[in-house]
């Protein structure tokens, strides 16, 4: 009895899949990606009347063909037999639809459960859907419930627990007669071996093989003898075998629900909000609308968190204070102080908005708005190989890089996502708007609107070129479809399962971001601290080492040590600046370039007396492009789950930025 | 004709569906099989098709849709 059972989540998208598997699993869960794919793995646990359960949130795909690699893995998995029972989700509102999921595992014969999702749905449509009669005509256990209401599980879990003990699977007869209808069927049925697939039966693998599915006819083609094989392609020859077992599939569900929904024909129209998205002038405009309340309504549940940083940040003097009096040794306060203390205050204040926009950006996710962005932004967004969706989190990039990448969690495939991170990155964040104006003003008068035109051309640019070049790794041109997406209505939230799953994933990205955040910050403490009153540090003795090849980008050793320093924390930039040319201490610089202060009085004078205006342009698109700071870094890693892709992002930006500032260095030099 | 050349709330029945296995399983998959309904919602230039057909609101590529042929109601 106290075995653990495996069950598998399948459905297509917007079936609310992730919201039962939230909800089952709440804080149990752990994200990765599947052994060699780029492909998201989600699995949890639960226990329900003193059985334990392992979940696997199998890939959405709206079949079980074999056109990508979310079909392959999930199709892989289910042969695995790892699974006891898999649960088909289905949308109550669109059955006719979602079942064709069902309809397509029809011939597995990994015991299974059907889940009529969305009951509160379609109740507000008018329809009436009789569960009882379709676990009839399907011979599975069958449940009509709404994962988004907490207090509906009972019939859920009683569903889950016939399943797991009666072990039936799908009933395929009515299926398979509507299948011998399909010319030359029955023939390559015959041909099919009974074991090819574990799990997969003959009439499953003769309808496959019809739809010309490339894995089984690989396998067939390793099983069986040439003549079998040129036999069996000539039964596909001339028949449109895809289209004709869509089409019995589709039949075979019209028997299912015949008798089992009534439902009141109303006229459709499209509601005011859709209205208003889907208008030719007016849909762009109201995305982005939507997306900036987004963004400003990610602030309020910030907000406390971000408090609690700033409240943090300011423990640094009387804890300095503190310690100083206890003869606390120099190194050991700047230890706590700038690594640890100063860390802590950036990563809460930046936690706060993760927390807001997972929150905010994952509601409109569940509601059903995103899935419109995707279609006002498809056209825009293909040409960068991306979803629609991945508008959102370039525009919140421009408030904080951070949130861009956690926004990305609405992106369902991971290349996408990793693309898009990639291109949000580019993206100038607020810390880099609090100095490229002042930097450009001071050294280009009005002339720096030029400058800042040029450097939103300069993104738009960069966008696309780095587009092309991570693009063709991560979205493989065969998945460079346009969008066949169903625009699902909209729903209410399941606000305690979202909450949950928001904090959790807050505090995933607190414990990843700390790690990864003092790591560097220590680094970058121990090559800039001075251990001794007569030693430098280790980084102005490489700083100025190498300050010939940083004066090919048109950065002296103070600015490129700047340069460096912004890839913790831009808007600290100046303050590194400053402290550099004045002689200040630099492990304090550091602390600076986080905490965003420590700006001298007469900053424009130093400026203006050691930068030229050439030098000025260069570093301005060195810090401008530079990797966004530590935390965006460790963000997008805890986002994309994959060190080398997060190393690939960073050292491309850091080396591009240096790029862009010798191209401005050397069109600086023309000019002035 | 083409289901992109359809107008704004017209209806229509699928008729012949063209394309490589991919496509064809993702729009089998979406519920558009030859002898389908569907009406179309919006056809604006420079935005994907917008149809209702099988209790769905769907939203198609305007370069995808091109392999659907309709024919109209």
């Amino acid at each position: 009895m106290s075995e653990k059972v495996t069950i598998a989540l399948l459905g297509q998208p917007n079936s609310g899949k992730s919201t039962l598997f939230n909800a089952l699993t709440g804080l149990h869960q752990h994200v990765g990606n599947w052994p060699g794919k780029t492909v998201e793995k989600k699995e949890g646990s639960f226990s329900y009347g003193g059985r334990d359960y392992e979940l696997a949130d199998l890939p959405g795909s709206y079949s079980l063909s074999a056109n990508s690699d979310e079909e392959v893995i999930t199709r892989d998995f289910i042969a695995s037999g790892k699974a006891d029972v898999v649960c088909i989700l289905t949308d109550s509102s669109q059955l006719e639809r979602s079942l064709f999921m069902a309809a397509d595992y029809a011939g597995i014969t990994v015991p299974c459960m059907l889940i009529l999702n969305m009951a509160d749905v379609a109740a507000a449509q008018g329809k009436k859907i009789d569960a009882g009669l379709i676990e009839q005509k399907l011979g599975v256990p069958v449940v009509l419930f709404s994962a988004n209401d907490k207090k509906g599980y009972a019939p859920f879990y009683n569903a889950l627990e016939r399943a797991v003990a009666e072990k039936k699977t799908l009933d395929t007869a009515s299926l398979e007669a509507l299948y011998e209808k399909i010319p030359r069927y029955s023939e390559v049925k015959k041909l099919m071996p009974e074991d090819l697939i574990p799990g997969y039966s003959p009439m499953w693998l003769a309808a496959k093989t019809l739809e010309n599915d490339p894995v089984v006819l690989a396998k067939l083609k390793n099983t069986l003898d040439v003549e079998t094989v040129s036999r069996i392609d000539g039964y596909r020859k001339g028949v449109q075998g895809a289209v004709e077992t869509g089409g019995a599939k589709f039949s075979w569900i019209d028997g299912i629900l015949a008798g089992a929904v009534t439902e009141k024909k109303e006229n459709l129209t499209l509601g005011r909000l859709d209205r208003i998205y889907t208008h030719k002038t007016w849909g762009k405009p109201a995305v982005v609308l939507t997306i900036l309340l987004g963004l400003i309504a990610s602030f309020i549940p910030a907000l406390p968190l971000m408090g609690f940083g700033k409240v943090f940040g300011m423990l640094k003097e009387p804890v300095t204070a503190a310690l100083t009096s206890a003869g606390c040794p120099d190194f050991i306060i700047s230890i706590i102080c700038t690594v640890f203390i100063q860390s802590l205050s950036y990563i809460f204040q930046m936690l706060g908005f993760v927390f807001g926009v997972t929150l905010v950006f994952g509601l409109l996710e569940e509601i059903g708005v995103m899935a419109r962005v995707s279609y006002v932004f498809d056209n825009t967004m293909g040409k960068l190989g991306l979803q629609g969706k991945s508008v959102m989190p370039f525009l919140v990039s421009f408030g904080c890089t951070m949130g861009g990448a956690a926004g990305t969690r609405v992106i369902d495939n991971w290349g996408q996502k990793v693309l898009t991170i990639a291109l949000a990155w580019a993206v100038p964040c607020g810390a880099a708007w609090a100095v490229i104006p002042m930097l450009s003003s001071l050294f280009f008068g009005p002339g720096a609107v030029l400058v800042i035109v040029v450097i939103l051309l300069t993104m738009l640019l960069h966008m696309w070129i780095t587009a092309k070049i991570f693009g063709r790794g991560l979205v493989k041109e065969e998945d460079r479809y346009g969008m066949i997406m169903e625009l699902p209505p909209y729903h209410k939230p399941k606000w305690g399962a979202l909450f949950r799953y928001v904090l959790g994933r807050t505090k995933d990205t607190f414990v990843r971001v700390t790690k990864v955040v003092l790591l560097v910050c220590a680094i970058f403490w121990l090559i800039s601290y001075s251990f001794s009153a007569d030693s430098v540090p280790l980084l102005y003795r490489i700083g100025t080492a190498i300050e010939p090849v940083t004066k090919l980008f048109g950065l002296n050793w103070q600015l490129f040590v700047a340069f460096i320093a912004s890839s913790v924390g831009k808007e600290g930039a100046l303050g590194v600046i400053s402290a550099l040319f004045t002689g200040g201490n630099f492990a304090g610089a550091f602390n600076q370039a986080m905490s965003g202060g420590g700006v001298a009085s007469n900053l424009n004078e130093i400026l203006l007396s050691n930068v030229t205006k050439p030098e000025a342009l260069a570093f301005i698109f060195a810090i401008t492009f530079n990797m966004p700071c530590v935390v965006a870094l460790a963000a997008t890693y805890q986002e994309i789950h994959s060190a080398k892709w997060t190393a690939k992002i960073a050292v491309y930006y850091t080396l591009t930025a240096l790029l862009l500032a010798a191209i401005a260095y050397r069109i600086g030099l023309v000019i002035f | 004709m083409k289901l992109s050349e359809l107008k704004e709330n017209q209806n229509a029945v699928v008729a012949k569906l063209d394309g490589d296995n991919r496509f064809i399983s993702r729009i089998t998959s979406i519920g558009l099989t030859p002898g389908c309904r569907l009406q179309v919602v919006k056809n604006d230039r420079n935005r994907p098709v917008l149809v209702y057909s099988r209790d769905t609101m769907i939203a198609l590529n305007r370069k995808e849709c091109s392999g659907i042929e309709v024919t109209e109601l």
